[in-house]
């Protein structure tokens, strides 16, 4: 905010300002009416009132348990995930000051893909599955632990934080594969579906335990976002403006991680949501942190809410994972958008 | 700012970790208190009639009880489903894969009987249970355990106990002609090798190797403590396959497979192999050997290999088993 009214004339950006929040409102709109759409698309095409009329009250029968059980679980599950992973490319890209730093890129999501191939390799056959969320948990803490603690010189220098990550992601990429050669073809299966990422049977108890991630870790960025606004302008400026760097730093990377994290654990590794939905979101809402960051969550929702939908009704009777639909759905937006800003700006 | 001290610091670090600590142990607490799949007591007291079978084992084991399933879950192989299953299971309704079966179609197909598998559908239970009493097996492979379980959950264990004796005289038959036949040369060491159309698999368990070992055979020395088995990628890998015979799993359907075939068996280290040289390398249906996982598939090993060894398959065929159920079929099923 205190970035923008350092520009030139005041009235215009006012008017921005408020067409930026506009554009917020409709894209929350908008996801309402998708997760609406969505609820009524499934297996057997189920009409708008009788899906309004099993939400209201929902009785015994087969529409009120598919609607309540299955489908509004996943959707509810697909807009969180999607929502946690967005938030955690946006504060990355902007703490680390690099518009293709994300999740994926700084070694968390490999970290948590390589905890749960080692999982499902070595104790897939002893070990329930419905453990496979919490070491995917473990698997991302500990990498983003160890790229902090590697990256760390005197503080966290953004750059040296994308080298590390990078280099550690690649290390444990490599660990993954040896992980799925050496198991079974039947764990390899598992492990695969896994590391497209899928929100395949998301229960009630999977949201219960995804949503306290975003509470506790949405507020504290927004709680942040002003000094993450002010270390875009350089570390020396921000300190100049009394932001207390390294703090705030560490724990926007900490929300990040976590948001990160979870949403792996919950839905496996579902790529290149972290990475384009900040940069979507930018576009229609500003680069402004307080901005960006539910914009960014609601952009991430809507991409994964959309793949999933498609991996649900598009080949029917097939249910495929989500994340095979991600980058499809979200890459032609990317390009176009970029495409459109190169155009206003010449 | 870099002035800010290191015990504070460190303070917030600690407090942030115990946060996340928390948040932890509350996934972990929800990981644990999931209900599991009852897979021994049956939840209706009537025989089931609607029954959907979540993996392959589970399909040709309802099928040779006689049983046509109401949902079925695509097959690895022949897309949509297995040739020697589709006779059987003309008109039934797929549910999707076997990995992420479609849950919403299973609940409109109104099931009385789920039957699924631990090591693929652990995760999906507690929904499953909600939609149909289910049953579960803790693998996929074993087809024995398979049979009994779809016998036990559907009042059919008379018909699973025909089958299971049937196949146990066809074992003892195979064992002692081959015994006879190879005389000095049985046991052999078999490997039972699968190309795919970028590298090979060497398999020791699963369900072929469990056939193998039932019937007498050994495993290759290399394999010995080797787990499931082994991916080779490169040609350097093939002594490996070194064994008394060989068995190949082609995919006729492939042609990248069968490309891979010729590459591998025209290299020098190949005619080396021992069965290279005493002509034994016996190319066998994957289906058959490994995906169909239910005793009809594993008849249909049991015959090829009474075939490859030229044994003379005794009069009690076990076709006779298996035709009242298929009844109305125009070909035999190969069980």
């Amino acid at each position: 905010m205190r970035i923008e009214t350092a520009l030139p004339s005041p009235g215009t950006v006012q008017d921005k300002r408020d067409r930026l929040c506009q554009n917020l409102l409709l894209l929350g709109f908008l996801l309402l009416a998708s997760a609406a759409f969505s609820l009524c698309l499934g297996s057997f095409p189920t009409s708008f009132m009788q899906v309004m009329r099993a939400l209201a009250a929902p009785d015994s029968s087969d529409i009120a348990f598919i609607i309540w059980e299955l489908r509004l679980p996943r959707i509810t599950l697909a807009m969180l995930v999607g929502a946690a992973l967005a938030i955690a490319g946006a504060i990355l890209q902007s703490i680390v000051r690099n518009p293709l730093a994300s999740p994926d890129v700084i070694g968390i999501t490999s970290g948590a893909a390589f905890a749960a191939v080692l999982f499902l390799a070595l104790l897939g056959t002893t070990l329930s599955i419905r453990w496979l969320p919490v070491a995917a948990m473990l698997g991302a803490l500990l990498a983003a632990l160890a790229v902090a603690c590697l990256s760390w010189k005197n503080g966290i220098s953004p750059a040296r934080l994308v080298l590390v990550g990078i280099g550690l992601a690649a290390a444990m990429g490599a660990g993954t594969t040896l992980m799925i050669v050496l198991s079974d073809d039947a764990a390899a299966m598992t492990a695969y579906v896994w590391l497209t990422g899928s929100l395949y049977a998301a229960q009630w108890k999977d949201v219960q335990g995804m949503l306290p991630w975003l509470l506790v870790t949405v507020p504290v960025c927004l709680m942040f976002a002003r000094h993450a606004d002010a270390m875009a302008l350089g570390d020396s400026v921000a300190e100049g403006l009394g932001v207390a760097i390294l703090r705030s730093r560490l724990t926007l990377l900490a929300c990040s991680v976590a948001l990160a994290g979870a949403a792996v654990a919950f839905a496996g590794g579902l790529s290149f949501v972290g990475l384009i939905a900040p940069h979507l979101a930018a576009r229609l809402v500003g680069r402004n942190l307080a901005r960006l960051v539910p914009g960014s969550a609601l952009v991430g929702a809507l991409i994964v809410l959309y793949a999933d939908l498609l991996g649900r009704v598009a080949f029917l009777p097939k249910d495929l994972p989500a994340g095979i639909f991600v980058a499809g759905i979200g890459a032609p937006f990317f390009v176009y958008l970029l495409h459109r800003t190169r155009y206003q700006q010449r | 700012m870099k002035s800010v001290s290191l015990s504070r610091f460190g303070m917030r670090i600690l407090a942030s970790a115990l946060t996340l600590a928390g948040l932890l142990s509350s996934a972990t607490s929800m990981a644990a208190s999931s209900p599991d799949i009852d897979s021994t007591e049956m939840a209706s007291s009537s025989v089931p009639t609607r029954i959907v079978t979540l993996y392959q084992g589970a399909t040709d084991s309802a099928i040779a009880l006689g049983l046509t399933p109401v949902g079925v879950v695509d097959a690895w192989l022949e897309k949509p489903m297995y040739r020697y299953l589709r006779d059987a299971l003309s008109g039934v309704e797929h549910v999707g894969l076997e990995t992420q079966p479609n849950l919403e179609k299973i609940a409109w197909l109104d099931p009385d009987l789920v039957i699924a598998s631990d090591f693929r559908h652990a995760r999906i239970a507690p929904l499953l249970t909600t939609i149909a009493p289910a049953v579960s097996a803790p693998t996929v492979f074993d087809f024995k355990s398979t049979l009994t379980m779809v016998a036990n959950a559907t009042g059919r264990e008379s018909q699973a106990n025909a089958l299971l004796q049937q196949w146990d005289d066809r074992v003892t038959d195979f064992r002692q002609q081959i015994a006879v036949r190879l005389g000095s040369e049985w046991p052999q060491k078999a490997a039972v090798v699968r190309f795919k159309s970028d590298h090979v698999r060497i398999y020791n368990n699963g369900f072929a190797g469990s056939i193998l070992d039932e019937l007498g055979f050994e495993q290759p020395d290399t394999l010995q403590s080797q787990g499931w088995g082994m991916k080779l990628s490169s040609t350097e890998n093939i002594p490996i396959l070194d064994a008394d015979v060989m068995f190949v799993l082609l995919e006729p359907d492939d042609p990248a497979i069968a490309d891979n075939y010729r590459h591998w068996s025209t290299h020098p280290l190949w005619q080396q192999l021992s069965a290279v040289q005493h002509g034994r390398v016996y190319e066998v249906d994957p289906v058959s050997w490994m995906m169909g996982g239910g005793i009809l598939a594993a008849n249909a090993m049991l015959d090829d290999l009474f075939v490859h060894y030229g044994l003379a398959q005794s009069e009690t065929p076990h076709q006779r088993v298996c035709h009242p159920y298929t009844a109305g079929i125009a070909e035999p099923l190969s069980c």
